[in-house]
């Protein structure tokens, strides 16, 4: 990883953080709708995936915070827009911030049930093959969703036909409010990948250089035709399931002992560490981060709500 | 004009469309090396390779979802389902991924793929013996089409693989032998949501679909020989729908049959029972007559088969009431 790779990395991981503090304050303040799943904590493990792809490739991100889209190029202000159901998004109001989709980039969308994503990862990767093209699927999944039929059904499908799909598994240890060892016969999801006879591996998801290393060989196994792989990065969710969540059901003592481990100041000790950062950088990139989301909130703010006559439109082809 | 069977008809359409566009690929459980349980699709690999047709693990979510990916990915999936009622164990992937993707996302992409759905009673019981369409038709996003003939049968098919929408196509195990004429031409093509009148008439109004096409007609013979000379309308297509074929005929005739492989309760009928309401009322001049499965699965046994599934008499009986 160069420099300028790592310091993309970081710029990203900041301006995800500061926009999803700033949909939190949105939704605490009953401005815009309240259906997001905040994924504080997970950032880095997500931009520094997303990182590996060309543009050329299909993304099928999770339900797990604003960073997928940070990191793959899409306009922070069209985000917002879906976010509060305006003119301007990415879904003309028909899917919120959960549906944001950018086919410029291979932003193939998001299933409302979790697990739908496998079977359309699969079809992707099946195009792909078809086509002859080199592109890759980078597919996002939680712990909690590994569990669904469709992930044994899909893995499966993608290892015989050896379709170009890299299965992500974020674990954050809870799925909603049941953690991981009580839903989950096994303790490292990736232990899965036998069943599929496909390489794969468990690494530290808060470990930007572990992720990017980990997904840039699963990519490169993909698109030279040798099929799918299983790779599980250990992460946490520092927030609620969503915006409001009580989180009655964690201790205080384990949500505090993972802050500790919080991917953005963690990597951002270690990019000054390495001189890749300095403390006028740093406050710079903090500042336009805020900078952009402002700008992006005064251009969603000026956007029209949906006539409301296109709820019947966008159906059929 | 040539003479084909129904099942030639779709083999045809396959083979057809496969060859004119190189996106449509054709996949299934025993579809390529096998050539299908109904052996529609034999000879298919052999002529267009085994990455454009190929076996599938049994794993209907995974398959059909597949067909979404690669739809929105620049591909015209034809996915066979062995039986119809397959479609419930794939039913996410049906109604909310095929039938939702586009609306959710904006009209951001949209999904050409085509279900084969091999239906109705044929004494293989209630997890293989549906004509499930109605369950289909209440759902936002899909094309629904059940062909009865030969020509429709390729028609149809030839219209759904063109088609820019995820189309369910039924095709019914009992009419796979049936015979009848069918164009030449590469390009015939049978649009969705028009209605066929299969034969004309002023004294009633039967609508028959899929196998209850065949039935329906020989009920119409019989009452011509009676004096009765009743109109029978194949509706073809359940989305798009043709409201208007139907409320015409019923203009003329004041008195409507359905005839349906399905559970009567909410079924095709019940839909168009609600539109005559709406629509046709002050032109009915007899109460609506459905004949349906009465509400339960479909029995193994011949003798319990053939109890519950309209069956010519009980279509007959159904007419005569309304034109005592």
């Amino acid at each position: 990883m160069d420099k300028k790779l790592k310091l993309d990395i970081y710029k990203k991981i900041v301006l995800s953080r500061r926009l999803e503090e700033r949909v939190a304050e949105l939704i605490k303040a009953g401005k815009v709708g309240g259906f997001m799943h905040p994924g504080v904590g997970q950032e880095a493990l997500q931009v520094a995936a997303i990182a590996t792809l060309r543009p050329d490739d299909y993304l099928l991100y999770a339900h797990r915070g604003v960073a997928y889209w940070v990191a793959r190029g899409i306009p922070i202000e069209k985000v917002l827009c879906d976010l509060a159901g305006r003119e301007g998004g990415t879904n003309r109001g028909k899917g919120g911030v959960m549906r944001v989709v950018y086919p410029e980039l291979g932003v193939l969308g998001e299933s409302g049930t979790l697990g739908g994503c496998f079977p359309i990862a699969a079809g992707a990767g099946l195009s792909i093959k078809v086509k002859h093209e080199d592109k890759v699927v980078l597919c996002f999944f939680g712990d909690g969703t590994s569990n669904r039929g469709t992930f044994h059904e899909s893995l499966n499908f993608c290892a015989v036909r050896k379709l170009p799909v890299v299965f992500l598994c974020e674990n954050n240890g809870w799925a909603v409010s049941m953690p991981t060892e009580r839903s989950t016969a096994v303790k490292d999801i990736a232990d899965r990948r036998h069943g599929y006879a496909m390489p794969g591996k468990t690494i530290d998801g808060n470990d930007v250089e572990q992720v990017f290393d980990a997904i840039t060989e699963a990519v490169k196994h993909a698109r030279s035709g040798h099929g799918p792989s299983l790779v599980e990065a250990k992460t946490y969710r520092l927030w609620g399931h969503w915006i409001g969540d009580p989180d009655s059901y964690r201790s205080r003592e384990e949500v505090e002992k993972h802050w500790r481990r919080d991917p953005l100041p963690v990597y951002e000790r270690k990019l000054m560490d390495e001189k890749v950062l300095v403390e006028s950088a740093r406050a710079e990139i903090d500042a336009d981060a805020r900078a952009q989301i402002d700008r992006a909130m005064a251009f969603m703010e000026k956007q029209a709500f949906p006539r409301p006559e296109t709820a019947l439109e966008d159906l059929y082809a | 004009m040539r003479t084909i069977t129904y099942a030639e008809g779709i083999k045809e359409a396959l083979e057809e469309e496969m060859r004119r566009d190189p996106s449509v690929i054709l996949y299934g459980e025993d579809v390529a090396n096998f050539g299908g349980i109904f052996r529609i699709t034999s000879g298919l690999k052999e002529q267009f390779g085994d990455e454009r047709v190929f076996d599938t693990p049994i794993s209907e979510n995974a398959f059909v979802g597949a067909g979404v990916g690669a739809a929105l990915t620049g591909l015209r999936p034809v996915v066979e389902l062995q039986f119809a009622d397959f479609l419930f164990t794939a039913g996410d992937e049906i109604v909310l991924k095929a039938g939702m993707w586009r609306y959710a996302h904006g009209g951001a992409y949209k999904v050409p793929m085509v279900v084969r759905c091999p239906s109705g009673a044929a004494g293989v019981g209630p997890e293989h013996g549906q004509c499930p369409e109605a369950f289909f038709m209440h759902a936002p996003g899909l094309r629904i089409v059940s062909p009865a003939t030969p020509a429709d049968a390729k028609g149809l098919l030839k219209s759904a693989i063109r088609d820019d929408n995820p189309v369910l196509y039924f095709e019914h195990k009992l009419l796979y032998a049936t015979k009848g004429e069918v164009p030449d031409d590469p390009d015939y093509l049978v649009p969705l949501g028009k209605a066929a009148i299969r034969r004309e008439g002023d004294a009633l109004t039967l609508v028959a679909l899929s196998a209850m096409v065949p039935k329906a007609m020989k009920v119409a013979e019989r009452l011509a020989k009676e004096g009765h000379h009743i109109e029978v309308i194949d509706p073809r297509s359940l989305n798009p729908f043709d409201r208007p074929a139907i409320i015409e005929s019923v203009k003329k005739t004041g008195k409507i049959v359905v005839a349906e492989e399905s559970y009567k309760t909410l079924g095709v009928g019940a839909e168009i029972g609600a539109m005559l309401m709406e629509d046709a009322l002050e032109f009915l001049d007899r109460p609506l007559r459905r004949v349906a499965i009465p509400d339960v699965p479909i029995p193994t046994a011949a003798v319990l088969e053939q109890f519950v599934i309209p069956n010519e008499e009980k279509i007959y009986a159904a007419c005569r009431e309304l034109l005592a």
